[in-house]
């Protein structure tokens, strides 16, 4: 094959390059297809809008400290809270668990790879262009503002006359393609890649939740879709989908928004579930309890969470009976959930837990999710959120569900992982003071917008008067969310400060937490090849279980080391997917084409032919790069037909033409 | 109700103290939605209640064994063996399945009873004295809102005839109010809400949950307060640039003092007799009237809006607050409160954010001091003033 290669290297078609070579600097990171960089590159890229999604939540909560807030205008006030809450889901807990996704889900399931591995780069560019696009909102002044669920009839031309509503249809539109993309990738590489043994319920719970949310995003993502192209062509075309005076009911929007939005939430957390039933165990040296509970009702809450859109809508007016339905399908919800969460409190209990820092978080997880919960449960009772709904007190109760659910279970998991992506531990020391502020300031702010939400204080306005009762606890909880951006900012300077330390220190072992899935069998930080060879897995926890066995008492005893165990990381003859061009080019002609639909046309032009092009470009692109950086390269033949790893990704790369 | 018979109320209200006593400053927030003051409020409450008690009771438990864990648990380094590896228990599974499963049962058999209860409608008709004649009325009242007001229409006749296809051609109605919707105590009111432009959501916590008023439908909905007060509401769905400034009171009357006011609202315009208000008459003739109704002036025809509607400020100085609900039209005293109407004469877009220039909310209509001066002088005219305890229980401040 690559003798054939260099003989037709000079009369290659245009548009059929050679693969980029090298794996260092800004190239290889702008053409990688590792999945392991593009994780790194998920997580970089989603903490740069968490801090632009936390700036907003401050400028909001500078607002709200006092009555008749001066800080932002009415216009400002509503188009910060609207991207406050578009990036926070969209472009923060949704790429960080992408992170998270991409990094471990092949290693957990000892693969070398995604089945796809440029589609997986695309993914990434994708979702890059539209976080970049929508941002681009404020730089042209005209930011979103009509809520980060956009309730029709309020983003239509006549209400919404900026350009803002329409950064935001399409900015979410290619947002959702990257999702997409992924989600297919990421499904067919569980299906199909999984280490030999290694059968579904032999698969860790992360990769478990995972696959669930792949499942969410694939039938959830074309929802909103469709929602998100109804709402462009009336505001782009002239359609009257969402218009009253033409007979049409606003109501449509809310039902294809929270058809996509209800599963959304669990897209969210379930992410973050798996991520905690990886710590707890580790950390509490028992095997998770009740594991094939754990599964299934991670499955139960994805397949329930299509049942319980309208409890969103329970003001809305879609009639006694459809409320009634909701109401009890969402209270039913609420038993998987409570099964996850005691399983997660057996598991600790009768435990010999270390509280490093990964538990922190994860402890911290299961508290606050189950206030998110319980609040839950209270406005699942249609007559009682009457009263709640659009409300702080709703406020609270998902950014206990978000944060204290989903977003401290990713910090718990950037602590456990962070020394196998970097091939140093985080600081415990300000590890546990990042986790105590960002508790404590998550309390203080989040705690007192149930007694504000009780009080009456309806959600998303800009200002209060006083004399409703309103001052104090807003005043307290603007403190609590500059203690929560003091617990991130040491968050920050652990990372910097921990990667300084790191250079004279010592490498960390192989087994920092004595841990127990696949992903431990490479050394820290992972190879670009990731194993060196398959592993033949035969129980769940495989890598705790060739450490450990029982002695005839039935005590566990230690049966290797880690160094025994591990793979030191030295294979050189595996066959890595090349590098590419055409994920990045592909991604960036997406934002011209929405620029062309919001301004002129001629854009779309610009942007169509650089899909085209990278569409081109990416089928013609040859196989491999005969000097490229995939190591030596015996039985290269087999790999034309097919049969030599038989991998979906070999698959991909071979030429169309 | 069952629930109320067992007065769940006073046998939880200790174990939820801790929440009450933190939103108990009840008397200085109006708003508050766990100090119910009708009989539908109050039902809400007392199947909240327990619930509150449940999620607090679970949250407790929770708490105690997280606890537990915490300090029991952890790892003192006395030993190096393993704790007992324990996989699962399918037993406890199935238990902590089913338990919740059946408790939320419960919940759901008191939810659907109180919700189906909440959605059903049991109104008596009223006796209302309309020019001199006892008219029997269906009690409900047509709820409007649009950007960033609310109006409340009255049809003594009932409903059944009057065609509310279009809330922005309804027909005309006997009484046309403003921001403060006025009922009389003791009875249930029906509502039909309504919105001429985006949602809104109509919302008075003390007498009832909120119902959105979504474009093109209309939503059934009611309220009940058990004695004459001034109950405080808010737009409760996100409806734009003025949300926060879309406010909303319900004034409860008992029936002889609401039977004066439904007099009084039903009085034609009076005409103005002083010169300045005649002079600011013809100023609002010129300008105000495209868009606002006063009876006998300018009775029907849209509004230069996109909403085709600005309040009819008929009876304008019966109501205590304008502009959403979010300026008070009195002193404390009593007396007009001068400044503030003047600025919003001047120049309304500076006071209340809106969009004048799209047509929606009302413009700055650069108006000379003088003009202000007669435009005022002539509002004085248009109705009677309220009572004093109504104007010192309407204040926000």
């Amino acid at each position: 094959m690559s003798e054939t290669m260099e003989l037709e290297a000079p009369t290659r078609p245009i548009g059929v390059y050679t693969r980029p070579k090298g794996n260092t600097g800004w190239r290889d990171w702008v053409t990688t297809v590792d999945h392991k960089k593009i994780g790194i590159l998920y997580g970089v890229t989603a903490m740069v809008f968490f801090v632009i999604g936390g700036f907003e939540a401050l400028l909001i909560r500078l607002q709200l400290a006092t009555p008749n807030g001066t800080v932002l205008g009415a216009d400002t006030y509503n188009r910060v809270f609207t991207m406050h809450g578009v990036t926070m889901v969209f472009l923060v807990i949704m790429p960080l668990a992408a992170a998270f996704a991409n990094y471990l889900l092949p290693l957990q399931i000892g693969a070398r790879d995604v089945a796809f591995p440029r589609l997986n780069a695309l993914s990434f560019w994708v979702f890059l262009a539209g976080g970049l696009f929508l941002n681009m909102a404020w730089i042209v002044g005209d930011a979103p503002d009509g809520g980060w669920f956009a309730y029709a009839p309020n983003t239509g031309m006549i209400f919404s006359p900026g350009k803002g509503m329409d950064y935001y249809a399409l900015g979410l539109q290619i947002t959702g393609i990257a999702s997409l993309v992924s989600a297919m990738n990421l499904i067919v590489t569980v299906l199909n890649m999984r280490a030999p043994g290694m059968t579904l319920f032999k698969m860790p719970v992360f990769t478990w939740m995972i696959l669930v949310v792949q499942f969410l995003l694939l039938f959830a993502v074309p929802v909103i879709t469709v929602a998100l192209f109804l709402l462009m062509f009336d505001r782009n075309f002239g359609a009257n989908f969402f218009n009253p005076e033409m007979g049409a009911d606003p109501l449509l929007w809310q039902h294809l928004f929270w058809i996509f939005g209800h599963p959304e939430v669990y897209i969210l957390i379930l992410p973050s579930f798996g991520i905690i039933s990886e710590v707890i165990p580790t950390f509490s040296r028992k095997p998770l309890f009740g594991y094939p509970f754990m599964v299934f009702s991670g499955i139960a809450i994805g397949f329930m969470g299509w049942g319980v859109w309208a409890h969103h809508m329970f003001v809305s007016g879609i009639g006694p009976i459809s409320v009634a339905a909701f109401s009890v399908s969402t209270m039913f919800i609420a038993v998987p959930t409570g099964v996850k969460i005691l399983n997660w409190l057996a598991t600790m209990w009768g435990g010999r837990i270390r509280f490093n820092t990964p538990m922190l978080f994860a402890f911290g997880v299961v508290s606050m999710f189950t206030i998110g919960g319980l609040s839950g449960v209270t406005h699942s009772v249609a007559p009682a959120d009457t009263q709640q709904t659009d409300t702080y007190y709703i406020v609270a109760h998902f950014h206990y569900v978000i944060f204290g659910g989903a977003l401290l279970g990713i910090f718990a998991g950037f602590y456990f992982w962070w020394p196998k992506c970097f091939g140093h531990l985080l600081g415990e020391k300000l590890g546990k003071w990042n986790f105590w502020l960002m508790i404590i300031g998550f309390n203080m702010t989040f705690g007192p917008m149930h007694i504000l939400g009780l009080q009456g204080m309806s959600r998303r306005i800009n200002s209060y008067s006083p004399g409703f009762g309103f001052d104090f606890w807003n005043m307290f909880a603007s403190v609590g969310a500059f203690v929560i951006a003091v617990g991130v900012l040491l968050f920050v300077i652990n990372v910097v400060a921990s990667a300084r330390k790191a250079r004279t220190a010592p490498p960390v072992g192989l087994d920092p937490w004595d841990a127990r899935s696949l992903e431990w069998f490479t050394p820290n930080p992972t190879p670009a090849h990731n194993f060196d060879e398959d592993i033949e897995v035969s129980s769940l926890d495989e890598f705790w279980h060739r450490k450990y066995g029982e002695d005839e008492n039935g005590k566990v005893v230690r049966v290797a080391t880690a160094e025994e165990v591990c793979q030191d990381g030295s294979a050189t003859d595996t066959h890595l997917p090349s590098p590419s061009y055409w994920p990045i080019i592909l991604a960036a002609g997406l934002p011209f084409v929405a620029f062309g639909l919001i301004y002129t046309l001629w854009f779309c032009v610009l942007g169509g032919t650089l899909i085209f092009m990278a569409i081109y470009g990416w089928i013609f692109e040859p196989v491999d790069d005969p000097d490229g950086p995939h190591g030596h390269h015996e039985g290269h033949g087999e790999d034309e037909s097919g049969v030599d790893e038989a991998t979906a990704e070999t698959v991909e790369e071979a030429p169309v033409g | 109700m069952i629930l109320k018979s067992l007065r769940l109320e006073r046998v939880i209200a200790p174990f939820i103290g801790g929440l009450l006593v933190l939103t108990g400053c009840a008397a200085d927030a109006p708003l508050d939605t766990l100090d119910p003051k009708g009989p539908i409020s109050r039902s809400i409450d007392s199947l909240a209640d327990p619930i509150f008690l449940i999620a607090g009771l679970v949250f407790v438990i929770i708490f105690v064994a997280s606890a537990m864990i915490w300090w029991k648990f952890r790892d003192d380094h006395s030993t190096d063996e393993f704790p007992h590896q324990v996989h699962g228990h399918f037993r406890a599974e199935i238990g902590w399945t089913i338990g919740p499963a059946v408790l939320m049962a419960v919940i759901a058999v008191f939810t659907l009873i109180s919700h189906f209860d909440l959605n059903s409608e049991d109104r008596n008709d009223l006796v209302v004295n309309i020019n001199g004649e006892g008219t029997s009325w269906d009690p409900e009242v047509v709820v409007v809102g649009q950007q960033w007001w609310w109006e409340f229409r009255y049809y003594f006749d009932g409903l059944d005839g009057v065609d509310l296809s279009d809330a922005r051609n309804l027909p005309p109605a006997d009484i046309v109010a403003a921001n403060q919707l006025v009922i009389p105590t003791g009875s249930e009111i029906g509502l039909k809400i309504m919105s001429r432009d985006v949602i809104h959501s109509y919302w008075i916590p003390a007498l009832n949950g909120k119902r959105d008023a979504v474009p093109g439908r209309v939503a059934p909905w009611k309220i009940e307060a058990e004695t004459p007060g001034v109950y405080f509401g808010q737009c409760s769905e996100f409806c734009g640039l003025s949300h926060a400034r879309m406010r909303m009171q319900t004034i409860a009357m008992d029936p002889v003092d609401f039977q004066v006011w439904v007099d009084q609202q039903m009085q034609p315009a009076a005409e103005p007799t002083d010169a300045a208000a005649m002079r600011g008459e013809a100023i609002f003739e010129g300008q105000c009237a495209r868009c606002h109704v006063v009876n006998g002036i300018n009775d029907g025809g849209g509004a230069d809006l996109v909403s085709n509607a600005a309040p009819n400020l008929t009876h304008l100085m019966s109501r205590t607050t304008y502009a959403g609900g979010i300026f008070e039209l009195y002193e404390s005293d009593g007396s007009l409160n001068r400044p503030q109407l003047e600025a919003w004469l001047r120049n309304a877009p500076a006071e209340k954010p809106a969009y004048a220039e799209g047509r929606r909310g009302m413009p700055a209509l650069g108006l000379s001091e003088d003009q202000i001066d007669d435009v005022v002088a002539y509002l004085l005219t248009l109705g009677a003033s309220p009572a004093m305890d109504v104007i010192a229980a309407t204040e926000v401040d």
